[in-house]
């Protein structure tokens, strides 16, 4: 049986085939509105109990962006601040736990997020990124007060769909400096 | 426009222009959105008039540029407040302590300056964060180890300037020991080093602490007087081996020999590694916060535990003896080569055999490092010098008085390493939680993280409701009253009770308050460093002060 890392680990060394070409070769889904704003990376909370149609559904997004798989250690940081680097929009789901932390790391690289949804269930968290990653659900222009009232929760059972995107504010943390 | 206090807006302007000449235009901050940045998302006065919240903020690349900054504030009398990081969560975020303050934001100046494997230190600048270090020293392959917090995203510097604390070996925990000179941009906008750094081409500025005359650098933690620039921090040499060794004991009343047992043992630097006490009451050690789902807990004490008038713990006692549960279990972090665990461990034994009905259980002793697959399945990794954020995994307590909670705020005095105190301090949070219905497990045991005191920290929940949260810094209050009437004083507090704290320091008609604002009049006449920090006041706003008492 697959368990949710392994999936989520399937889908990450599916993503690093599929993206060989890089970021920018990776932006755009085959569904994708032309019109809509590419989403560079999925980011999936490997903290939290998925649903079995998360196996499905990344190994069709894998074929066309970068699947992150989300972990609150040292080398998913060093993960992170990589996609982030490189990247302009990103979506993904978490528990509010993870969001909370994920959203302060991106501040410091000039993201901001964008949208937010909640659900207790996550087949309906990943019908929003699919929506988002299709293009049918437009991004929001700028933060909205809103989107940042969440529980930095996972006992709560939660689970949110986010956008994070870039801001006008530049990277205020640049790589990691020696002299 | 939100103001400096005192400051006129044609001033305030003028500085802020005078600000980005010297960083870049994108590098100050005044919009909304981006001050939203630098709020307190554990406040406990969110959205309150009282809120600390910053009217800019500016972003150094370097030290010279701090210097010029400095001297900009000097002119215009702008309060200016230095973070590190930033992540000061539980004791004030990014968020000044004084509201309409300029925040001084040190995250660009990320440089590891120096790290000396043969001696054991780091040289770091501000922005350095615990992962940066952690992920330099795994790259360059270095054979040297740091002691972290819990939350691996906070500054090296910024932890220990606010008293921070780590898991590790006694030496390394208490990071502001672990440091080792101090470069400072003044509040006249002079650069200054302390220790050995004042020597021009010293060698050993790491390496000799006391430097010549006073030891000047514990006026650099928890005030201020600066913005440090730079900091050497002393590292250890990874340990050979890990492992647990877990002693239990039979009585309630036992703890007090055991603590007094592993006190001798601590200060003869015999124990070194942090031990943690649990009650096989409970459950399991924190089963609960590692999510592993509740503690499995004995039927036949289960309603001891849940006694609505709190647990009596000579009913729980006897409860545990009828079940055949020890009641207290103490678990021993054990670091080294193989040979020095074992010795360690026959030490202790041999030491705390003599409370009777003592059990011994040393685990498998386990080369480092673990496996990468074994550190991903642990709750925590800092006892292994990692930094991660997985205290964060669960996130806090869901709900307080109806109301979503958002993060708390930490009430942490310090009490006597005995066990009388530990006893004492158990009943008496416990009894405060009950009386306000405060999210608090059945029992909460002290902390060893300090070397020969105990620290016994309780997390009051934060919400985003005003009621909640008035009520919450009521019982932080009343929480501070009945601790100083016992003589435990808080080692480290949020800025929404700084003055209230300082106020309890008041030894002889409040000297030490007197004598560090003497030295704030001294150091920063125009009163513009980080103003209002642990209640240190300048004498122009002294008023404000005395309002958050
Ligand atoms: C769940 C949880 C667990 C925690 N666990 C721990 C723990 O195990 N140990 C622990 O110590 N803390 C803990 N904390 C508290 C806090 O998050 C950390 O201490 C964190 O490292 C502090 O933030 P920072 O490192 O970003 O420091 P900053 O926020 O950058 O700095 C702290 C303060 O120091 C002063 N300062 C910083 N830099 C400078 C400078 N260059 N010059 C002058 N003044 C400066 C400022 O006043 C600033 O507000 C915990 C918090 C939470 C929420």
């Amino acid at each position: 049986m697959l368990t949710r890392r392994t999936l989520v680990g399937a889908g990450l060394a599916f993503a690093a085939s599929a993206c060989a070409g890089g970021f920018g070769a990776c932006g755009s889904t085959a569904q994708r509105k032309p019109d809509a704003r590419p989403i560079d990376a999925l980011l999936i909370d490997e903290t939290i109990e998925t649903p079995p149609q998360m196996a499905a559904f990344i190994e069709s997004a894998a074929r066309t962006l970068p699947v992150v798989g989300l972990q609150l250690d040292a080398a998913a940081y060093a993960k992170l601040i990589g996609v982030l680097g490189k990247s302009r929009a990103i979506v993904g789901i978490s528990s509010g736990a993870t969001l909370f932390c994920l959203e302060r790391m991106a501040w410091d690289h000039g993201f901001r997020l964008t949208q937010r949804t909640d659900h207790c269930a996550g087949d309906a968290c990943l019908e929003d990124v699919a929506a988002i990653l299709s293009g049918a659900r437009a991004l929001a222009a700028s933060p909205l007060i809103l989107v940042r009232t969440y529980r930095p929760s996972r006992a709560d059972g939660m689970l949110h769909a986010w956008v994070m995107q870039k801001s006008a504010s530049l990277p205020i943390r640049q790589g990691r400096r020696e002299v | 426009m939100k103001l400096p206090p005192n400051v006129s807006e044609a001033d305030f302007t003028a500085a802020l222009k005078e600000f980005a000449a010297v960083v870049g235009g994108q590098w100050l901050f005044t919009t909304d959105d981006d001050l939203y940045l630098y709020r307190d998302s554990y406040s406990p006065m969110w959205d309150e008039a009282d809120e600390r919240t910053a009217s800019a903020a500016v972003a150094p690349d370097n030290a010279d540029e701090v210097v010029a900054l400095v001297k900009i504030a000097n002119r215009y009398r702008i309060p200016i407040y230095p973070i590190s990081t930033g992540k000061n969560l539980g004791y004030g975020g990014a968020a000044p302590a004084c509201a309409g303050s300029v925040v001084l934001d040190l995250k660009r100046m990320n440089r590891i300056v120096e790290i000396d494997e043969r001696h054991g230190y780091v040289v770091v600048e501000p922005g350095v964060s615990y992962f940066d270090l952690y992920n330099h020293i795994q790259e360059k392959g270095l054979k040297l180890w740091i002691d972290c917090p819990s939350p691996g995203w906070g500054s090296v510097m910024g932890n220990a300037l606010d008293g921070g604390v780590g898991v590790t070996l006694a030496p390394y925990r208490n990071h502001f020991e672990a440091q080792c000179g101090i470069e400072v941009v003044l509040p006249d906008g002079r650069m200054m080093r302390t220790g050995m750094g004042a020597l021009p081409g010293a060698k050993t500025w790491q390496q000799f602490r006391p430097g010549f005359g006073p030891r000047i650098d514990g006026l650099f933690k928890q005030s201020n007087f600066g913005v440090v620039t730079k900091m050497g921090f002393w590292l250890m040499p990874p340990p050979e081996n890990f492992t647990t060794g877990v002693v239990t004991i039979p009585r309630f009343h036992d703890l007090i020999p055991l603590i007094d047992i592993i006190g001798r043992l601590e200060q003869s630097k015999i124990v070194q590694g942090l031990w943690m006490l649990s009650s096989p009451t409970t459950g399991t050690r924190g089963d609960a916060a590692h999510g592993g789902g509740a503690p499995k807990i004995d039927p036949a004490i289960l309603p001891v535990l849940t006694d609505p008038d709190g647990v009596n713990m000579d009913r729980l006692d006897a409860a545990a003896q009828a079940a055949g549960l020890p009641f207290w279990a103490c678990e021993f972090n054990l670091y080294g080569p193989k040979k020095l665990i074992e010795a360690q461990w026959e030490c202790i034994c041999d030491a705390v055999g003599v409370i009777k009905g003592a059990r011994f259980k040393l685990n498998e002793i386990r080369k480092l490092p673990l496996p990468a697959d074994e550190l991903k399945s642990l709750f925590d990794v800092g006892q292994f010098g990692i930094p991660s954020l997985r205290t964060f995994g669960l996130g806090p307590m869901v709900s307080y008085e109806g109301e979503d909670v958002v993060g708390h705020i930490f009430f942490s005095p310090v009490i006597p390493r005995t066990g009388e105190a530990a006893i004492e301090a158990m009943e008496v949070f416990a009894a405060i939680a009950r009386k306000h219905k405060l999210p608090y497990p059945p029992l909460q045991f002290p902390s060893s993280i300090f070397e020969r005191a105990f620290l016994f920290a309780v997390g009051l929940p934060v919400t985003r409701s005003a009621v909640v949260n008035a009520k919450i810094r009521d019982v932080f209050r009343e929480l501070v009253v009945i601790a100083t009437a016992r003589g435990w004083g808080e080692y480290r507090t949020a800025p929404a009770f700084y003055d209230l704290i300082m106020e309890t320091y008041s030894y002889n008609d409040h000297a030490l308050r007197d004598f560090l604002g003497t030295i704030k009049e001294a150091v920063d006449p125009n009163g513009i460093m980080s103003v209002g920090r642990y209640g240190i006041w300048p004498r122009h706003l002294r008023d404000a002060g005395k309002n958050g008492r």
